[in-house]
């Protein structure tokens, strides 16, 4: 065991990470033996997985900023339907192009990180009740935009908009998943080698120090709200890429699933470590078992127990890991 | 004195890394006051804690009127008749005065808790104390000094055999210093025993019967206080290590430019019309009790914590004295200040970081091209100076956590001298750092006075005062009571001014 | 300067004050409002707001927060609604199992939160997903309505006297409220559990080392937020002719929102059981009223939401307020 801990890669990846691979790969090998059909239809299942990849994977991402802050947003599930849902509406009943509806959602989510931001970082409210506020009004917003009516976007035999379903999948190849890992690598490089990365986890790790060190830590952590709503308009173009229709009043789930994904991957939640590659192993994992619980003949209903648990044996682990270091 | 209440004998206890308690022995009787002495970090607290059940030992015996006993928290040394009044002030600020004073033992009056019967209760105590404090106002609103007699009345309060003051008279003025001595010798003559922990060598002589000594975690060894000197107690107190001479005449030049000229600042309770210049390669200690309103001045400074008024001027690079703003840290920052705190793990270092990525926090943009850090150079840059200060670590890349005080304390250091600041406060720069390491983090501080830095030092260590500082500021009460030159600084006039109330 | 408090200073007064110009602009601006079976109406559907904001008022009082509420009181009404369809228990049972249930998450939200050591609104966030998971395996179920055997269980809430339409309806339930208020506004503030619900919420090092055993304290505030949660699942299943599995989330925002209206402190360590009664009777107010001023109801979401963040925002700068002083 040692030895493996000291190899050079197992040590460049993190052993956490290792094991977490181990994971992803026994899992699926535990549905394609465990559940009938599974491994015998083919690609049907690794794509369905990748669909719930692509929009859970940049929630993840975002997330994963605010998280490395020491801070929470479980506004974004909601957020990320208001994006689509205003976005939708103004395709279906303003008619704008489709070009100004993608610029519209994503626009709406990076409003809602600044929001949040601004009220975190700078008016000192506590980030679970802005999520609480801003889940609301999210909710709310896309309600009575949408005077409550389900919205869809256009299918890929639509002769005009048809082609933006190429950035999830352009004749069988998974663009959204080439755009997804390029998404992560942006985050990484952003969260380990820029000054905002830099400023985002030391401030999650110790807040007090970086500001008497001279660092404007409001605008710094700001900006970690800010990443993570943009992200989330990102994820809503994702979302309803793969799954054409939005209805109003729902999103929540999708929050719990993408800290699941997040902490799982070894970002603590007390902020000052936070790691991009276990965030992305993470929606893999999250993603792969909601396939396989669908598979199984099981329902949401399974699926939103599993990943309740799994959040808390994360952080629990989380929690005694520190604990133990102290 | 009486007999035996407490015996201790071979207590142990190590946390990860370091050894806090070697086999440490102690005996207090019936009647007697019980000095416990010790520098900072000698393992003073880490024994009552253990005492008292917030930690476990690790190996040896604690007796207790005859019996062997292990309290598992404060409540059952509390049930034992064991209180303890924290040096840390344990108040929920939320409840009341009385509230608090009673909190885990409320009367009851069936299933309702009595605070008539509180209220009444806490008045007698505080008629048998002396003191004037309303039980009913909110624990938050008392200054910390009257926090400190609440702390003192809800340890009396209990019906104890053996109650452990920490020192207590820290954040007390003189009169209220006078005050408990009474109550403490009201104590003794209840044939109570008494643990005593403080630095002070004045009180120790007044107030106590006999005196332990800690050094390093170690027990040094016990002395009847009145057949023994202070001399007696000060060398089992600092061993074999030999401190320095206290500085006889300052080293900056008289005619060393004014670099930071304070007017009349003013900051909360805690800073009031506080004047002050200070001279370029020149140290200024800041000496006062705990309290005093040091650090807050220092923090007000430094921008850390909003000022109601007051001129702060530093001379620019033409050599003039400027007027500057400084509304937050970053203004400081950029004004040339560097601040070093006395809670390094709370506002010094990030320890979860490397020490690269702590060195490089405060000028970040130097070792940047646009957003992206070119970590190349900022590793250079960090080893240079692991080099220069001598800090003791394998790599650029470890953890700070995984660092000793002293180092943690270079880290800090470098990041400043990184920065390039010029002006430098260091708020206790020795404060948990053993003693070898002590003597490199002056040796230093006195290199970069040479070098041109100016400093400013807060201590609480008299002997670091007079062993450093080329001036000395002495505050009191949040005011500054008096300025003395090291020539004619000494202990007493210090001392004096220190505990000097200007009202 | 602390004695002369004006009435002002008290966000109570002031959320009462909101509460009687809301009840006005209705009553001017709204035929249909000033009319009896409106009111009966609005305040049906306050009971289980009003339920679960007593009890996560305890939760926010230690400075976290239970976000299990809402899903977990659809959850045991649905288990206890296919319990009386399918198994036939009497609904007094039901009731019962609802309350249990309600306690056992709450039991399971304090372990995680008080004993575990998790951040009270991830380890809330989880339980809130694994209730309406547990909820949604359940039926879409009716409770026993008025007429039907079992149906008594709504003259908790609602005494109804006669026959068809010109049947007499009388609110029991609002005085009700009324009683449990008194009644928890004395255990908050009289009671050894009160009390350490607060100094918990104010300083839990500092509680611990006066010797009292926080975590069972701790615990404790989330089984009697629990408590309640069952009991709105009651109130919940009363005016809800059928309760929807997957629904639920959300309906804890009302009494959330509603406790910090009514002046419970952001950080924790101050709350009033008054104080949520009348906060939750404003949302309650935006969240049936809206629809008479010819607002549609979604607004509603989007006030709370607005409304959450103004009376934190006014509790922050309060507080900095008096920091520096």
């Amino acid at each position: 065991m040692e030895k493996i801990k000291q190899n050079p890669i197992v040590k460049k990846i993190g052993f956490n990470r290792v094991i977490l691979i181990c994971v992803l790969i026994l899992m699926y090998v535990a549905f394609c033996i465990g559940i009938k059909g599974f491994a015998a239809a083919g690609t049907k299942h690794l794509l369905n997985t990748m669909n719930y990849v692509y929009f859970l994977g940049f929630l993840s991402l975002g997330v994963t900023f605010v998280i490395a802050t020491g801070g929470i947003d479980f506004s974004i599930g909601p957020v990320m339907f208001c994006c689509a849902l205003v976005g939708g509406y103004c395709l279906n009943s303003y008619k704008m192009p489709l070009v100004v509806d993608i610029i519209i959602a994503i626009l709406i989510g990076l409003v809602f990180g600044i929001f949040n931001g601004y009220m975190v970082a700078y008016q000192k409210v506590p980030p679970f009740i802005i999520s609480m506020a801003s889940m609301n009004i999210a909710k709310g917003a896309a309600a009575v935009f949408t005077k409550t009516q389900s919205q869809s976007w256009p299918l890929s035999t639509d002769p005009v908009n048809g082609w933006f379903r190429n950035i999830v999948s352009y004749n069988g190849f998974p663009v959204g998943l080439v755009i997804f890992v390029i998404a992560a690598a942006i985050c990484g490089i952003i969260l380990y080698n820029t000054k905002m990365g830099r400023y985002i986890l030391c401030l999650g790790s110790n807040r007090e120090a970086v500001r008497l060190s001279g660092v404007n830590t409001k605008k710094w952590e700001m900006s970690a709200y800010v990443m993570c709503g943009l992200l989330t308009g990102i994820a809503a173009i994702f979302f309803v890429s793969a799954y054409t229709t939005v209805q109003p009043g729902y999103g929540d789930q999708y929050n719990n699933e993408a800290i699941a994904g997040c902490v799982m991957g070894g970002t603590s939640m007390v902020g000052g470590l936070a790691s991009i590659l276990g965030t992305v192993i993470g929606v893999f994992i999250i993603s792969l078992l909601q396939e396989g619980i669908l598979a199984l003949g099981l329902g949401k209903d399974i699926q939103l127990i599993v990943t309740g648990i799994i959040v808390i044996v994360a952080v629990y682990a989380d929690v005694t890991a520190r604990r133990r270091k102290n | 004195m009486g007999e035996v209440i407490l015996t201790m004998k071979g207590i142990d206890k190590s946390f990860p890394g370091v050894h806090a308690l070697d086999h440490v022995n102690l005996e207090v009787r019936a009647g007697e006051v019980h000095a416990l002495m010790g520098e900072n970090g000698a393992g003073k607290s880490t024994l009552m804690k253990v005492l008292t059940g917030i930690y476990k030992k690790d190996s040896g015996t604690i007796t207790y009127f005859g019996k062997e006993v292990e309290f598992h928290n404060t409540r059952e040394a509390q049930d034992a008749g064991v209180v303890i009044v924290h040096q840390e002030l344990n108040m929920v600020g939320d409840l009341t005065v009385a509230q608090n004073i009673f909190i885990g033992r409320e009367p009851k009056k069936g299933i309702r808790i009595d605070d008539k019967k509180m209220i009444e209760d806490s008045k007698k105590l505080f008629e048998r104390l002396k003191i004037d404090i309303n039980p009913r106002e909110k624990m938050k609103n008392l200054t910390v000094g009257k926090q400190q007699m609440c702390e003192i009345a809800k340890a009396i309060s209990h019906d104890c055999k053996l109650i452990i003051f920490d020192e207590p008279s820290a954040a007390l003025t003189e009169k209220e210093i006078e005050d408990l001595f009474k109550i403490i010798r009201d104590l003794r003559e209840q044939n109570m025993g008494i643990i005593y922990i403080s630095h002070r060598m004045d009180e120790i002589k007044v107030i106590t019967d006999r005196v332990t000594v800690m050094r390093d975690g170690g027990y040094v060894g016990t002395l009847i206080t009145k057949d023994s000197t202070k001399e007696d107690i000060i060398n089992m107190m600092v061993g074999r290590v030999i401190y320095e001479d206290p500085k006889t005449h300052s080293m900056c030049p008289p005619d060393a430019p004014v670099v930071l000229k304070v007017e009349h600042l003013n900051a909360g309770h805690m800073v009031q019309d506080v004047s002050f210049e200070l001279h370029k390669g020149e140290i200024l200690g800041f000496s006062g009790l705990m309290g005093a309103g040091r650090t807050e001045t220092a923090r007000a400074i430094f921008g850390a914590d909003p000022k109601q008024s007051g001129k702060i001027s530093i001379m620019g690079k033409d050599g003039q004295l400027h007027e500057v703003t400084i509304n937050n840290p970053q203004d400081a920052v950029n004004a040339g200040i560097g601040y070093l705190s006395e809670d390094r793990r709370r506002f010094g270092v990030v320890v979860q970081k490397s020490i690269i990525e702590n060195s490089t926090l405060a000028c970040l943009d130097e070792f940047a091209n646009g957003p992206f850090i070119n970590k190349a150079k900022e590793k250079k840059e960090t080893e240079r100076l692991i080099k220069e200060l001598a800090t003791k670590t394998p790599t650029a890349d470890q953890l700070v956590m995984n660092l000793s005080g002293g180092n943690q304390q270079k880290v800090v250091i470098a990041k400043w001298l990184i920065r390039n600041s010029d002006i430098l406060i260091f708020d206790e720069p020795t404060r948990g750092i053993d003693v070898g390491a002590k003597n490199e983090i002056y040796k230093l501080m006195n290199k970069l006075a040479s070098e041109g830095k100016s400093i400013i030092m807060i201590s609480s260590e008299m002997t670091e005062i007079l062993r450093m500082s080329d001036r000395i500021v002495v505050m009191c009460e949040g005011k500054k009571t008096g300025e003395i030159r090291i020539e004619e600084a000494t202990q007493e006039n210090i001392m004096d001014k220190a505990t000097r109330n200007i009202n | 300067m602390t004695k002369k408090k004006s009435l002002l200073n008290d966000q109570r007064y002031i959320a009462l004050l909101i509460a009687i110009l809301l009840m006005v602009i209705y009553f001017i601006f709204s035929k249909e409002f000033r009319k009896y079976s409106s009111i009966l109406s609005m305040l049906d559907f306050s009971y289980y707001d009003m339920l679960m904001g007593f009890g996560v008022t305890f939760p926010l009082i230690t400075a976290g927060v239970d976000l299990s509420i809402g899903t977990g009181m659809v959850c045991y009404a649905l288990v206890g609604g296919t319990l009386i369809r399918n198994n036939n228990i009497p609904v007094v049972v039901a009731m019962l199992i609802c309350i249990l249930l309600g306690c056992a998450i709450g039991l399971l939200n304090g372990v995680l939160i008080g004993v575990m050591g998790l951040a009270p609104f991830i380890a809330t966030l989880s339980t809130c997903m694994i209730t309406r998971g547990i909820g949604s395996m359940c039926p879409a179920t009716p409770w026993p309505t008025l007429q039907q055997p079992g149906g008594w269980f709504h003259s908790i809430f609602k005494l109804t006297f006669g026959q068809g339409r010109g049947a007499f309806k009388f609110p029991i339930g609002f005085f009700l409220m009324l009683v449990l208020m008194f009644v928890m506004e004395f255990v908050l503030n009289h009671t050894k559990f009160g009390r350490y619900t607060i100094a918990i919420g104010s300083n839990r090092e500092a509680t611990a080392l006066s010797g009292i055993n926080v975590k069972f304290y701790h615990v404790m505030v989330y089984v009697v937020c629990g408590f309640f949660t069952g009991l709105a699942a009651i109130a919940y299943a009363a005016v809800t002719p059928t309760v929807q599995p997957g629904t639920g989330a959300g309906l804890e925002m009302d009494a959330i929102g509603g406790v910090f209206v009514g002046g419970v402190s952001a950080t924790g360590g101050y709350g009033s059981i008054i104080g949520t009664f009348i906060g939750v009777m404003i949302i309650c107010l935006l969240k049936t009223g809206l629809p008479y001023i010819g607002l549609q109801a979604n607004w509603q979401q989007i006030i709370t939401g607005v409304v959450l963040i103004v009376a934190v925002l006014i509790d922050i700068v309060k507080k900095r307020r008096a920091a520096a002083h």
